[in-house]
C-alpha cells in the first residue's frame, strides 16, 4: 500500500467521521440550554389534519370547551358551582357602566407590524366572526397608522390550541393571541405569556370582572386580558317544537320536563328520524357536563386539591346523561361521538330539537335563518340552572421589544373593550368581561345563564385531568361502565395530579 | 493531451499528502450531489429523531426550564392516564397485523390478475389502482365517515335493504376499531399492488415457458415461481406497510376525533394528545421512542424472515 492510498480518506471513514460528527452536533445542541426556538421533533404528525371548524360561532364556543380557572378556586368555596360565578358575572349582566375611556389609541410609539392569532378567524371573512375581527382590527390600524396588524386565524379545537401554543412556544410569529383560560396555566408555566399588571389603568380593573382576574392570576401577576365568558345553554330548535305542537316550558324547567319534551320531540318526519336532543362530547370540551353537575357536584373541590366527582350527585348527574340515551331513546345512535359539524348541519335541518352549547353558535344559527330560542339548563337536585364554561382571553406574548410590547397590549386591550362593539356592533359572542360590555341578541340571551355557570379550572393539570374524564363519560354514554365507575376510576390519578404543585 | 496529464500531475495541489484533499478531489463531486438530500435528512430527519431521543429523559419546556428525569418519562408513558398508552399499543398491533396481512394478499392478488394482460390494459388498471394513493388521506378518510354513518351512511342503507338492523360503526366502542380496519382494507393498496406488478413483469418469461413445457398449472406457476421470485418485493412492501399502519393517524382523527371511549387510540393519536393536549413533551417523545423500537424490531424480523438470495 503506498503512502497516499494510506494517508486518504476512504469514504467509509469520511462517513462515519461526518455521522459521527452530526450526533455529536445533535447531542450537544440538545443538551445545552433549552431556549431553542422551533417545537421538539416528536414523531406527532402534523396537526393540519384536523377537523375543519364551523363559523364564528364556535369561537366563542370554544373558549368555553376548552376551559380553565375555576373562579371557585379563587373565591370563596362555594357549595354548588352557581355559587362560584354568580356575583361578578351577575354584574357583567346587569351593568351597563360607562366606557373607560380611549381604548383604541396606542401611545406605545411602536411602528410595525403586530401578528395577532384569533381563535376561529378564518381569512377573508369567511365567517361573522372573522367580518367583526377584520373590521375591529381595521379600526384599530386606522386609529393608529404606523401600527399594521396581522391576523392569523386556528380552529377551535385540539389541533387548533395545538398550533397555537407551538407558535406561542416556539417565540416568534406571534404578538397577541386569543386562548381559552386552561391552556393558560401552561403556557406561563413556560414563560410564555407577558404579565398585564403594567398596562392595567385603574378604570380597567374597576370595570373587568374581579373574579376573572383570579383565572388569570399565576404568583400575584395577572396574564392575559378577560375577553368574555361564555357559558353553555340550551338551543331550542323552535320550528321542532311548533311542528309537534309542544310549548316551551317555563324557564324554570326540570329534568323530567326536559325528558318529557324530548321524548314528544323524537320522532320520525319523512325518511328522517328527529331527535330531541344531543351535544358534542370533546375532550376539549364541557357542552355535556351542565347535567353531570346540575345535582350540585363539582369536578374539584373549591381549591383545586382534590378530586370530588366521585360522590352520589356526581353520579346521579352523569346518569341523567346516560339515560338520555339508554333508557329514553332521544338521541341519535352516535350521541357520543358525534362531530360539532354533525350537530350543527342537524340542528340546521330540524333533525334535532335540542342542544347544549356555548354561545358562539347562536350568531351561525340565527343568520342561517334557524328559529332559535336560548333556554337554561333544567334544574337538577341543586334547585339553580348550572351551566358550564370557560373565559375567553387574549393574551400578549413577551417581547424585548418595549414598544412593540406595548402596542401588542394595547391591541388586546382594545379588543377586549366595551368600545370595539361600539365600533363593530355584534363583535361579542358571549356575555363580555367587562361590566361596561352590552352584548346583542342573540348573545344576550346567556346573560341570565352565565352567572350559573361552572368555569373550568385555570391550573396546569386540567389538560391532563379533562382527558382522564372524557373516556369515562362516554363509555358511560354507551353502557359501557356505570356513572358510578365511569366517575370513581380515575379518582386516584386525578388527586395524585392535583397533589403536584 | 498527455502533457496536460504530466503538468496536473506534477502540480503542488496533486502532490499534496493532505488526506482530505486527496479525498476530496477524488470523491468531492459525487459528495457535492448528494449533500443537499443528505442535508435535508439531516435537518428534518436525523436531528429530530436524536433530539426526541434526548427530550424522552428531560421534563422538556420549548421556551427553557426543562431538566433531566432519567426514565421517568417511559415509566410515566405506560402508567399514567389510566394506562392508556399501551391500549394504544395494542390497538395499533391488531390494526398493523390484520391490515397488513389484508393489503399484502390484496396487493398480491390484484397485480397477479393483472399480470398476463396486455401492457395497455396493465397500465390502465394500475393507474385505476393507483388512484386512492394520490388522493388525501383526509378526504378518504371522511369519505369513509360518511359511509359509516349510522343514520344515513351508505353501509347501513345496504344493510336496510335486507331488513338488518342499522350498525354503530364508529360509534360502539366494541365495533369502532374493526370499523377503521375494514376501512383500509377496502382501501386498494395501490403502492403494493403497482409494486408486485412491477416485480412480476420482471420475471423472465423463459421461466414460465419452461414451466409450460412441464406442464405445470397457472397456480403452480404462481406458486413455485411468481412469489419466490418476488420475495425482495414482497419484503419491501411488508415492511412499508407496517411502518405505515404503526404510524396510522389521520384516519383515526379524522374518523373519530373525540374518540370512543379508548377503543380507537393507537399510538400516534396517543403521542399527538400527550403532545398538542397535555403539553407533555418529555413523554410524547418516550412514548414516540417506544414507537420507533417496536418499528425497529418489526422491521428486522420481516428481513429476516423475507431475506433471500435469489437474483435473476
Amino acid at each position: 500500500m503506498s503512502e497516499e492510498t494510506r494517508k486518504r480518506l476512504s469514504r467509509r471513514k469520511f462517513v462515519a467521521l461526518t455521522g459521527g460528527a452530526l450526533v455529536a452536533s445533535g447531542i450537544l445542541a440538545a443538551c445545552g440550554d433549552n431556549t431553542a426556538t422551533t417545537a421538539p421533533a416528536t414523531t406527532a404528525p402534523a396537526a393540519t389534519t384536523a377537523a375543519s371548524t364551523t363559523a364564528a360561532a364556535t369561537t366563542a364556543a370554544t373558549s368555553t370547551t376548552a376551559a380553565a380557572t375555576s373562579a371557585a378556586a379563587t373565591t370563596a368555596a362555594g357549595t354548588t358551582a352557581a355559587a362560584t360565578t354568580s356575583a361578578a358575572t351577575t354584574a357583567a349582566v346587569t351593568t351597563s357602566a360607562a366606557s373607560t375611556g380611549d381604548f383604541i389609541t396606542s401611545k406605545s410609539g411602536y411602528k410595525g407590524n403586530l401578528d395577532y392569532w384569533a381563535l376561529g378567524y378564518a381569512a377573508g371573512g369567511g365567517n361573522a366572526f372573522s367580518k367583526s375581527s377584520d373590521s375591529a382590527v381595521a379600526a384599530f390600524m386606522k386609529a393608529n397608522p404606523d401600527i399594521k396588524v396581522t391576523i392569523t386565524g386556528y380552529t377551535p379545537d385540539n389541533a387548533g390550541f395545538a398550533k397555537v401554543v407551538n407558535a406561542v412556544q416556539s417565540g416568534s410569529g406571534v404578538d397577541a393571541f386569543r386562548i381559552p383560560n386552561d391552556s393558560l396555566p401552561t403556557l406561563i408555566q413556560q414563560g410564555a405569556i407577558a404579565p398585564i399588571d403594567d398596562y392595567l389603568t385603574a378604570d380597567d380593573k374597576n370595570d373587568i370582572l374581579p373574579n376573572l382576574f383570579d383565572l388569570v392570576k399565576v404568583n400575584g401577576k395577572l396574564y392575559a386580558w378577560p375577553l368574555w365568558v361564555p357559558p353553555v345553554g340550551m338551543y331550542m330548535n323552535l320550528d321542532i317544537f311548533k311542528e309537534k305542537g309542544v310549548d316551551l316550558p317555563p324557564k324554570t324547567w326540570t329534568y323530567d320536563d326536559f325528558v318529557a319534551i324530548a321524548k314528544k320531540l323524537t320522532f320520525t318526519r319523512g325518511s328522517d328520524k328527529v331527535y330531541g336532543f344531543s351535544a358534542l362530547f370533546d375532550p376539549g370540551g364541557v357542552d355535556s357536563w351542565p347535567f353531570i353537575l346540575s345535582d350540585g357536584a363539582l369536578p374539584l373541590s373549591s381549591d383545586n386539591k382534590k378530586y370530588t366527582w366521585n360522590t352520589a350527585d356526581a353520579y346521579s348527574g352523569l346518569k341523567k346523561v346516560t339515560d338520555l340515551a339508554l333508557v329514553h331513546k332521544v338521541t341519535p345512535p352516535d350521541f357520543g361521538t358525534q362531530k360539532q359539524d354533525d350537530l350543527l348541519t342537524a340542528m340546521k335541518n330540524k333533525l334535532q330539537a335540542m342542544w347544549t352549547r356555548p354561545s358562539g353558535d347562536a350568531g351561525t344559527l340565527t343568520q342561517a335563518g334557524l328559529n332559535i330560542d336560548i333556554w337554561p339548563i333544567p334544574l337538577g337536585k341543586s334547585g339553580k340552572p348550572i351551566s358550564a364554561g370557560g373565559v375567553g382571553l387574549i393574551a400578549v406574548t413577551p417581547n424585548k421589544d418595549t414598544a412593540k410590547q406595548k402596542a401588542a397590549m394595547d391591541l388586546a386591550r382594545y379588543l377586549t373593550s366595551p368600545q370595539v362593539e361600539q365600533d363593530v356592533p355584534g363583535y361579542y359572542l358571549a356575555p363580555g368581561a367587562r361590566k361596561s360590555v352590552t352584548v346583542k341578541a342573540p348573545y344576550n340571551k346567556f346573560a341570565d345563564i352565565a352567572p350559573n355557570a361552572w368555569i373550568t379550572p385555570s391550573i396546569p393539570q386540567w389538560t391532563q385531568i379533562r382527558t382522564l374524564i372524557h373516556p369515562n363519560i362516554q363509555n358511560a354514554v354507551f353502557g359501557k361502565m356505570t356513572p358510578e365507575q365511569a366517575l370513581s376510576q380515575p379518582a386516584d390519578e386525578i388527586n395524585k395530579l392535583l397533589s403536584q404543585s | 493531451m498527455a502533457d496536460t496529464n504530466i503538468t496536473q500531475v506534477n502540480s503542488p495541489a496533486v502532490q499534496s499528502t493532505n488526506p482530505f484533499v486527496l479525498f476530496f478531489r477524488r470523491y468531492g463531486w459525487g459528495y457535492a450531489f448528494v449533500f443537499p438530500s443528505f442535508l435535508a435528512f439531516a435537518v428534518f430527519t436525523f436531528f429530530p429523531v436524536i433530539w426526541a431521543f434526548i427530550i424522552s429523559f428531560q421534563d422538556f419546556r420549548p421556551r427553557g426550564g426543562g431538566s433531566w428525569v432519567g426514565l421517568q418519562n417511559y415509566i410515566d408513558a405506560f402508567t399514567t392516564q389510566n394506562g392508556v398508552f399501551v391500549e394504544a399499543l395494542q390497538n395499533t398491533v391488531i390494526y398493523a397485523v390484520v391490515t397488513v396481512t389484508a393489503n399484502i394478499f390484496i396487493g398480491l392478488f390484484l397485480a397477479s390478475l393483472l399480470q398476463p394482460l396486455s401492457n395497455k390494459f396493465q397500465t390502465f388498471f394500475r393507474a385505476a389502482y393507483y388512484l386512492p394513493a394520490v388522493t388525501s388521506a383526509v378526504i378518504i378518510a371522511v369519505t369513509w365517515r360518511w359511509l359509516f354513518n349510522t343514520q344515513w351512511g351508505f353501509l347501513n342503507f345496504l344493510l336496510g335493504l335486507v331488513g338488518a338492523e342499522p350498525v354503530r360503526w364508529l360509534s360502539d366502542p366494541d365495533i369502532a376499531l374493526q370499523s377503521i380496519i375494514l376501512s383500509t382494507v377496502f382501501t386498494i393498496p395501490a403502492a403494493g399492488v403497482v409494486l408486485f406488478n412491477a416485480a412480476m413483469n420482471s420475471i423472465p418469461k423463459d421461466f414460465y415457458e419452461a414451466a409450460d413445457l412441464e406442464g405445470a398449472g397457472p397456480l403452480r406457476k404462481w406458486w413455485s415461481i411468481t412469489l419466490p421470485l418476488i420475495k425482495s418485493t414482497t419484503l419491501y412492501v411488508v415492511v412499508l406497510y407496517t411502518i405505515a399502519s404503526f404510524e396510522v393517524f389521520e384516519k383515526v382523527y379524522i374518523m373519530v376525533p373525540s374518540g370512543v371511549g379508548n377503543s380507537t387510540q393507537t399510538i400516534v393519536t396517543q403521542i399527538y394528545q400527550t403532545v398538542f393536549s397535555q403539553f407533555r413533551y418529555g413523554v410524547a417523545s418516550a412514548q414516540a421512542m417506544v414507537l420507533f423500537v417496536i418499528v425497529v424490531t418489526f422491521a428486522v424480523i420481516q428481513f429476516r424472515f423475507f431475506r433471500t438470495d435469489v437474483e435473476y
